[in-house]
């Protein structure tokens, strides 16, 4: 249920009490009815209270959705570090890439692949819906410049969010790599997949993980072989003022374009997989936060409506004990 | 020509990618540890995922790529 909606419930509930024990018309109470279908079942016509029973069903359902959430939010954080850990050990593998072959977002391909990186599993906060967002802009400016696109999607989350607006593009859907801890081999694996679909150049979109409450939506760049190839005979890359041993300058560049790919796609999934994290951890946060909240409010709305009661009853009893004393 | 460089033309030729190569080979040298290091490094053996190829939106059937790491003999 979401909060606003709650909320509203709450203010209905109270609105309903209070104009009962003013001795408010059971009209107005029926016109309040009709704002809310759940407590409205609990308050009939010609009822002056707002019943105990659904408000205390509410109140434990309100503190068991409390409880899972309290729970994923230990869970996240206890993954984290380790997560954390291994994300920012592999930075190291893909900066001597950047240092090496340069880092071209920019660079004019007749081919651009999309690889949009998302999480498998929803309640994370926004971080899937900023790689969309940002894959959105991406697929707009490849457009403007007339490259041709397809896209390798990376997680079910994006897959269910691009699907509808541009799953035409779509050339492989690769899911559930989180299922298990990340290790090289997947993470190859899958850049085995977008390397074979790279034919100019694929730009990964993933988290980057800066702490446990920040992420910044980042691009990488992968250019194929020969992209490579061109880009070191304009001097655009710095593999030239190196002497090397070894097949020639384009066996070699398809062979460093192909680790460059699995590099740059472990350190992609260990980052978003730490930014999933991050923001699971805060999201969870936040909805325990609002579910004490709303517990503390039913509770309030629990207590009021009993003493109201309770209050009603002791005059009833009064009045009616005083009237049988008058009538002696 | 170095021999490395001899022995990449030839896994080319035989169909792997540089990936593969370097992951086949990473796999031989993380079974050639001891224990109790092997146990550890065994555990990155592991492959998974789902891969669905579309076709002009549509999803076609999916293939799951799955490596579990080989059993240590005791």
């Amino acid at each position: 249920m979401s909060r606003n909606r709650a909320f509203r419930l709450l203010k209905d509930a109270r609105l309903r009490a209070s104009a009962t024990s003013v001795g408010g018309t059971s009209s107005r109470v029926g016109q309040t009815v009709t704002r809310s279908a759940d407590l409205a079942s609990a308050h009939p016509e010609g009822v002056r209270h707002v019943s105990l029973q659904i408000v205390q069903q509410r109140m434990k359902s309100v503190s068991n959705i409390q409880k899972i959430t309290k729970a994923m939010k230990m869970v996240a954080a206890s993954r984290l570090k380790p997560a954390q850990d291994k994300a920012i050990a592999s930075r190291g593998m893909v900066t001597p890439f950047y240092k090496l072959l340069g880092d071209l977002p920019g660079a004019e391909t007749a081919k651009t692949l999309m690889v949009p990186i998302s999480s498998d599993k929803g309640l994370c906060g926004g971080i899937n819906g900023n790689v969309v967002k940002v894959s959105n802009v991406l697929l707009e400016t490849a457009k403007d410049k007339e490259s041709e696109i397809s896209m390798d999607v990376i997680g079910d989350k994006a897959r269910g969010l691009m699907q509808r607006q541009v799953g035409e593009l779509f050339a492989n859907v690769l899911v559930d790599a989180t299922k298990q801890p990340l290790t090289f081999g997947t993470a190859s694996a899958l850049a085995e997949q977008v390397a074979k679909d790279n034919e100019g150049k694929a730009l990964i979109v993933y988290n980057r993980f800066v702490s446990a409450i920040s992420f910044k939506p980042t691009i990488a760049t992968v250019l194929s072989g020969e992209e490579y190839e061109k880009s070191a005979e304009n001097l655009e890359n710095k593999f030239d003022s190196y002497e090397v041993e070894g097949p020639d300058r384009g066996e070699f560049l398809l062979d460093l374009a192909e680790f460059k790919t699995g590099a740059v796609m472990y350190n992609a999934l260990a980052e978003n997989n730490t930014s999933e994290l991050g923001s699971r951890m805060q999201s969870m946060e936040s909805s325990s936060k609002n579910a004490s909240e709303m517990l503390q409010k039913l509770t309030l709305l629990y207590n009021r409506t009993r003493q109201a009661a309770i209050t009603t009853e002791l005059i009833e009893i009064i009045s009616g004990a005083s009237a049988l004393e008058d009538a002696k | 020509m170095s021999a490395a460089a001899n022995s990449a033309a030839y896994w080319r030729i035989a169909g792997m990618s540089y990936l593969k190569y370097a992951n086949a080979c990473a796999e031989i040298v993380r079974g050639a540890l001891k224990e109790p290091h092997l146990s550890k490094a065994r555990a990155r053996d592991a492959v998974y995922f789902k891969a669905t190829k579309y076709v002009k939106g549509s999803p076609e059937a999916a293939v799951i790529t799955e490596v579990i790491p080989a059993e240590i003999p005791k």
